[in-house]
């Protein structure tokens, strides 16, 4: 009786801890279908998780709190497009630069809050099962992700530019348009990712609160190989893999804390080292440069 | 009479490419222009920007005091430039700085606290030298799966950044810990075994500047050098005339680890002296930043500076100012944005490319 309530209570807690990981995951996993390196997620995951608290606070409810989390959303989408798809700049580079740039711009944002913004969050209302609202609406996204990506011709036109973008131009494909609306969706998705973490799970904001899960989120992608099916068991494994570490610091409190909480970054590497070559969408990272 | 005027025409047409085209005038204008954000950031923030201004510089070299804890900041700086700045080149995205710089630091007090020996500098060498093994094993996984699985070394070194850093915790608050301290830090390292001083800095900050002018020379005159540039311009052409890539990308990569790790040694041989729970060595990202910034092994020495600089002067600025500290992440990050933009927006071919 009371092993299988643990296992219940885990894979709960588990589903709770990948939520964000999948909002993310379904992100970059877009953004690279259509040919953009997503290495920015970690930022917008952050820009994202300070949005959604400051709209609860400041605007009283919830429906505010994710509507300032999808103009958040919105605008890193517009900022980083600048950057990535209408300049043929390094990707990678810019992305990562773009973290560091975020990081400060989330400290200084919520100080600039004051002492308000340090209000703990009500706790949301499980939705089904149990599993909180952010919870359903990811696996509804894979799922709908997934249908949309492989199923119909629109999402068929978005692979095609991440395979080959100039066959998909001479298809009279707008390749920046196109590119720029999906890589607005991706950041938007990442920026409800940041916003399932602090307003569905940890329900306050703190410096650089995301810790690395962007780039988890990164690799659950190349674990599953770009099927947004696989990447639903990948953020699930690292979600577990976060669990384990809070879990077993309370059970097994001889060993030292922090090797506990290396674990979900060992995992990762595990994984992908395990997985080896993973093949994405051929043209990701190649800027668009009209010939 | 005509060609006087043609060459002379041609002369100041040069300087005048060089004044707005060069990737130093692009480096300098994206750090002016951090500084207006900066100011635009403070009025946000309803302090004067004048004053932010004079306390963020009065800060950093306003007594001679803060001018040395300025330099102290620059050695590491410069250290992780140059350590994301050479695999850069050969086709690797070194982000791992931030943990081969600690596991650099915590070889570096492991070696000055458990050995002895009558004379010092060998500790003090073998210290260094351990922070570089160190630094080296930090980086061997995500170097190993990007030569033999071609694994985006981005995810696996930023992976390795977080391992670090708990591993060393772990150490500091478990095997390493301080028998007498109450809480997580290592031992002290003893007098006789600290780096001693030259000029009023510890001798750390004159290796720094010292390795940035020596890996400029090998870059330049040396064989290697020239293989790593060719690398890095054209892989595939460097690949046909014979240049191995992937140990041009191994010998970069190894060498940027131990440099990286080397940063964390002399930061806890020459200032702290120790490694304490809390303790903020925050470098490995910034060095990001400086290698875009700097360009070249050279480049790397002023850039590093200004970031120092702005690190330290931006504490005194928050106490002065109210503006936080947390300005410093943004003022890194926007000058490198604006110099990737700028750098496309100075080239005139691909330019035109994009309109």
């Amino acid at each position: 009786m009371e092993i299988s309530s643990w296992w219940i209570d885990f894979i709960l807690a588990s589903i709770r801890g990948a939520t964000p990981l999948i909002y993310c995951a379904l992100g970059v996993l877009i953004a690279e279908e259509v040919g953009v390196i997503y290495i920015g997620v970690e930022g917008v995951m952050l820009v994202g998780a300070l949005a959604g608290i400051l709209g609860v606070i400041f605007g009283g409810n919830l429906w505010a709190g994710l509507f300032l989390t999808l103009v958040a959303g919105v605008l890193c989408g517009f900022f980083l497009s600048f950057f990535l798809i209408w300049l043929p700049i390094d990707q990678v580079a810019a992305g990562i630069v773009f973290n560091l740039t975020a990081l400060g711009f989330t400290s200084y944002i919520f100080r600039l809050c004051g002492a308000q913004a340090q209000k703990i969050v009500p706790t949301m209302k499980p939705l089904f099962l149990k599993i909180s609202s952010f919870g359903v609406m990811a696996f509804i996204m894979v799922f709908f992700t997934w249908w949309f990506l492989f199923k119909t011709a629109s999402g068929l036109k978005i692979r095609s530019i991440g395979e080959n973008m100039h066959a998909a131009e001479s298809m009279g494909i707008d390749i920046i348009k196109v590119r720029t609306v999906v890589f607005i969706i991706a950041c938007v998705f990442s920026a409800f990712g940041g916003a399932a973490l602090t307003l569905g799970w940890v329900r306050v904001f703190a410096d650089n609160i995301t810790m690395g899960r962007g780039f988890i989120a990164l690799a659950a992608v190349y674990f599953a190989k770009w099927n947004p099916l696989f990447v639903l068991i990948g953020t699930l494994i690292f979600g577990a893999g976060e669990v384990l570490a809070f879990r077993s610091q309370a059970t097994m409190s001889s060993i030292n804390q922090y090797y506990f909480f290396m674990l979900p970054y060992a995992l990762t590497i595990l994984v992908i080292g395990l997985r080896g070559k993973s093949r994405g969408p051929a043209e990701t990272g190649k800027s668009y440069i009209r010939r | 009479m005509e060609v006087n005027l043609v060459i002379k025409t041609e002369k100041s047409t040069k300087l005048i490419d060089w004044l707005w085209k060069s990737k130093f005038s692009i480096s300098a204008l994206s750090l002016l222009i951090s500084l207006i954000v900066l100011v635009v950031m403070s009025l946000l923030y309803g302090a004067n920007p004048k004053q932010v201004l004079i306390s963020l510089f009065q800060g950093a070299l306003g007594s001679r005091k803060s001018i040395i804890f300025t330099l102290l900041q620059t050695a590491p700086l410069i250290l992780t430039g140059l350590a994301v700045l050479l695999p850069y080149k050969a086709g690797f995205f070194n982000v791992g700085g931030q943990g081969q710089l600690e596991i650099g630091a915590i070889a570096a007090i492991f070696v000055a606290t458990n050995y002895h020996s009558h004379i010092p500098i060998v500790i003090i060498v073998a210290s260094l030298l351990a922070s570089m093994v160190g630094g080296i094993i930090a980086v061997l996984i995500p170097l190993f799966l990007k030569v033999k699985h071609e694994v985006n070394e981005v995810t696996t070194t930023i992976m390795m950044n977080y391992i670090c850093i708990n591993l060393v915790y772990a150490m500091i608050t478990g095997v390493m810990k301080d028998p007498k301290a109450f809480y997580g830090t290592t031992r002290v390292v003893p007098e006789v075994f600290r780096l001693p001083e030259f000029l009023g800095v510890h001798v750390g900050v004159w290796l720094a500047v010292v390795i940035a002018l020596i890996t400029s020379w090998f870059v330049k005159y040396l064989v290697w050098g020239m293989k790593l540039k060719a690398v890095g311009i054209n892989r595939v052409a460097a690949l046909t005339v014979g240049i191995s890539c992937n140990k041009i990308l191994i010998d970069s990569v190894i060498f940027a680890a131990a440099i990286a790790g080397l940063a964390g040694g002399i930061q806890v041989l020459g200032v702290t002296y120790r490694f304490a729970e809390g303790c903020e060595l925050p470098w490995g990202f910034s060095g990001i930043c400086i290698a875009f910034l700097g360009g070249n092994p050279l480049g790397v020495i002023p850039v590093a500076f200004i970031l120092a600089i702005l690190e330290t002067g931006s504490r005194y600025m928050q106490s002065m100012t109210g503006v936080p500290s947390a300005m410093v992440n943004i003022m890194q990050g926007i000058p490198v944005l604006l110099f990737l933009y700028l750098n496309v927006w100075l080239a005139p071919k691909l330019k035109s490319k994009i309109k």
